[in-house]
């Protein structure tokens, strides 16, 4: 469960001041798929770095599985971020000059996965994406869809609990899109991690059992929450 | 993140980057490759030196002097009068105490001590075979039974052994010079060594002489006297390729130098004060104590291993040269490393952003990127000293030809040993100089890292 209790993010100092975040509470339950809708600058990406332990909010609490994440020193939460939390970004973000095995096996490393648990698991990711059979092939030759599959697959290769999706289908077209999102909404259901999508594109909410819409830094307001 | 995945993922981003990678790496080099040659030829002159002096000098022995200034380089300062002892001016413009003959009978006393030769003073005016044959100048020194020569023709005694007093061992240079036709003819003539002194007469001397005989007799008194030796050519002396110097003096007994030095240096203050006499430590004895018990009662000695480290002394100081340049080389380097680490800080900014996102440490960010330069390093080790060992059996035969070293003398001596510290150190700087750009990367915010454009 992922709870936020009134966090405030604010940049820049005294008359410079600007709220990225103000006073934002809410609820997600384990396995949710959630989407922060928003328009751009309205503070849904600033939501997403705090609630994933990228950015430190100075006000509010941030409470995973019972831990104020905000509360851990930054060690505790890179090991946070490395065992609990899978990223997907609208650029893919792959190295294109290393295999898929090899960008697939990075979270691996950095969570410290011994080498000998690796292989399988990397195998066992990639063919959860349909890439089985590209395991050495260099991420560069890769097609778009290819590529977010190949993301997805680092994503969700360190079994996390929480997948955050920035725009997912941002940089794809229509048809590679609805087929990644079919493949993360599977994944949501199959493996009962949480799935939270940053978007502005309403279709793409609505598939989610919750849309939290950010406005300006507020929360204006949340649909589908079981109350 | 284990040690061993960083290692691994820096040796494959170095991989992707190919040329930038050796053309970093090739500045190391560049003073791995001056460094490897400047060891190679420290230990091969360090070698050289050492069969240098225990094919020519035996180990038993000694060189001794009145006291330790003989041994020193420069200037010695004012010396302490003594009535006893005199006092020698060097060619070199050094004031030294001399040996006086109580001194050597006194050193050649010793239970440990089997002999003492000291250095005789002996002014040859030329050596001629006699006739109207041509004269020519000469150096005269004692035949040092303690090393061996290169016998051209003839024989020599066995080391430890002196020629006779009647013999002469003669430089094949004056082989010709003299009239002989070849080496095996010189052997076994005999050569005349003229010596000429010029008398220390008094003023009642000339007085008297003026009275009794007028000028002819003045003439008479002051004229100098003369001597002339003749020995007989035992060996004829060919250069050798491990000899100190290359020797064109000539060689008599211990007795006849000394019987030379005496007529040479009577009525002066030299006559029989030496600069310096070597003594030959008995068998069994350690020199070393020797050395020190002598050194008590004031004498200064060095022993042959004093003489190998002076010798060695030069070779580390030509071998600093070099290492110096070797050096400016590796400091030169280390800024390409920190510039091109910086670049590649730049060039891989989202990536660094990624792996910290993905909760990779700052500390294992930054030891990705000084692992990076640590295996420029080690490629830069690698390549300059794999040329400088290649290059090196290259030239080592035309060397020991160029230098007319004996043959199977190597002047470049390859140790495995210092070239693998080599490339370990350079591999610590190479790290070293990593460190700022690693700093960089390890500090990089990954929300500003992969903020897309």
């Amino acid at each position: 469960m992922i709870e936020v209790k009134h966090v405030t993010m604010t940049y820049g100092k005294k008359q410079n001041a600007f709220k990225a975040l103000d006073d934002v509470s809410f609820v997600i339950p384990d396995g949710a798929s959630v989407a922060i809708v928003g328009k751009s600058g309205g503070g849904k990406s600033t939501l997403m770095h705090s609630v994933s332990g990228l950015d430190r909010p100075q006000q509010g609490k941030v409470i995973i599985d019972g831990v104020d994440i905000l509360s851990l020193k930054s060690k505790a939460v890179d090991k946070f971020r490395s065992e609990k939390i899978g990223f997907i970004f609208q650029s893919f973000f792959i190295q294109a000059n290393e295999t898929c095995f090899e960008n697939v096996a990075l979270p691996l490393e950095i969570a410290d996965i011994a080498p000998s648990v690796r292989k399988k698991r990397v195998e066992e990711a990639l063919i959860s994406v349909e890439l089985g059979d590209k395991i050495k092939q260099k991420a560069g030759n890769l097609s778009g869809g290819q590529k977010q599959r190949l993301a997805i697959a680092r994503a969700i290769v360190n079994r996390p609990r929480i997948i955050f999706a920035d725009e997912p289908t941002g940089n794809l077209d229509s048809t590679t899109g609805e087929a990644i999102e079919n493949l993360l909404f599977g994944l949501n259901k199959e493996t009962g991690s949480t799935l939270v999508i940053v978007t502005h594109d309403e279709d793409l909410a609505a598939k989610c059992n919750i849309q939290i819409y950010i406005k300006d830094g507020k929360i204006d307001h949340i649909d589908g929450e079981k109350k | 993140m284990r040690t061993t995945d960083i290692i691994r993922r820096a040796g494959r981003s170095l991989k992707n980057a190919k040329a930038r990678t050796v053309l970093t790496s090739l500045a190391i080099a560049v003073g791995a490759f001056t460094l490897t040659l400047a060891l190679a030829a420290g230990a091969g002159a360090r070698s050289y030196t050492h069969t240098l002096l225990t094919s020519n000098i035996d180990p038993q022995i000694l060189a001794i002097g009145a006291n330790s200034n003989v041994f020193k380089a420069g200037q010695t300062g004012p010396q302490e009068y003594s009535a006893t002892s005199s006092l020698g001016t060097r060619a070199n413009g050094i004031t030294i105490k001399l040996l006086s003959q109580a001194d050597i009978n006194k050193i050649a006393a010793r239970s440990d001590i089997a002999s003492v030769t000291p250095t005789y003073t002996i002014d040859a005016q030329y050596v001629t075979q006699g006739g109207d044959q041509k004269k020519y100048t000469a150096d005269v020194t004692t035949y040092d039974p303690f090393v061996t020569q290169t016998v051209a023709a003839g024989t020599l005694p066995a080391l430890r052994s002196s020629i006779a007093d009647n013999q002469i061992a003669l430089p094949e240079v004056y082989v010709s010079l003299l009239g002989f036709t070849s080496d095996q003819d010189a052997v076994g003539k005999t050569v005349t060594i003229h010596l000429a002194r010029t008398p220390t007469i008094t003023q009642t001397q000339i007085e008297q002489a003026l009275a009794s005989g007028g000028a002819a007799a003045v003439e008479t008194l002051s004229a100098p006297s003369t001597m002339d030796a003749t020995y007989t050519i035992a060996a004829v002396i060919g250069k050798s390729a491990t000899a100190l110097t290359s020797n064109s003096d000539l060689e008599v007994s211990n007795a006849s130098a000394k019987a030379l030095s005496d007529f040479s240096t009577l009525g002066t203050s030299n006559y029989q004060e030496y600069d310096l006499a070597t003594a030959s430590v008995k068998e069994g004895i350690n020199p070393e104590t020797v050395k020190n018990a002598l050194i008590k009662q004031g004498y200064g000695v060095e022993t042959a291993q004093d003489l190998q480290s002076l010798l060695f002394t030069i070779v580390d100081t030509l071998q600093g040269v070099v290492i110096g340049f070797g050096l400016l080389a590796i400091v030169t380097s280390v800024f390409g490393i920190i510039n091109t680490q910086y670049i590649s800080v730049l060039e891989r900014t989202r990536e660094i952003g990624l792996m910290k996102a993905l909760g990779m440490r700052g500390r294992h960010v930054s030891r990705l990127f000084q692992f990076e330069a640590a295996w420029i390093g080690f490629l830069g080790g690698v390549i300059g000293s794999i040329i400088a060992v290649l290059l090196g059996f290259l030239l080592n035969p035309a060397i020991t030809k160029a230098l007319g070293l004996g043959k199977g003398t190597n002047l470049l001596i390859f140790q495995p040993v210092p070239i693998v510290l080599l490339i370990i150190v350079l591999m610590l700087v190479a790290m070293l100089a990593g460190y700022f750009p690693a700093r960089k990367a390890s500090k990089l915010d990954p929300i500003e890292a992969l903020r897309t454009e």
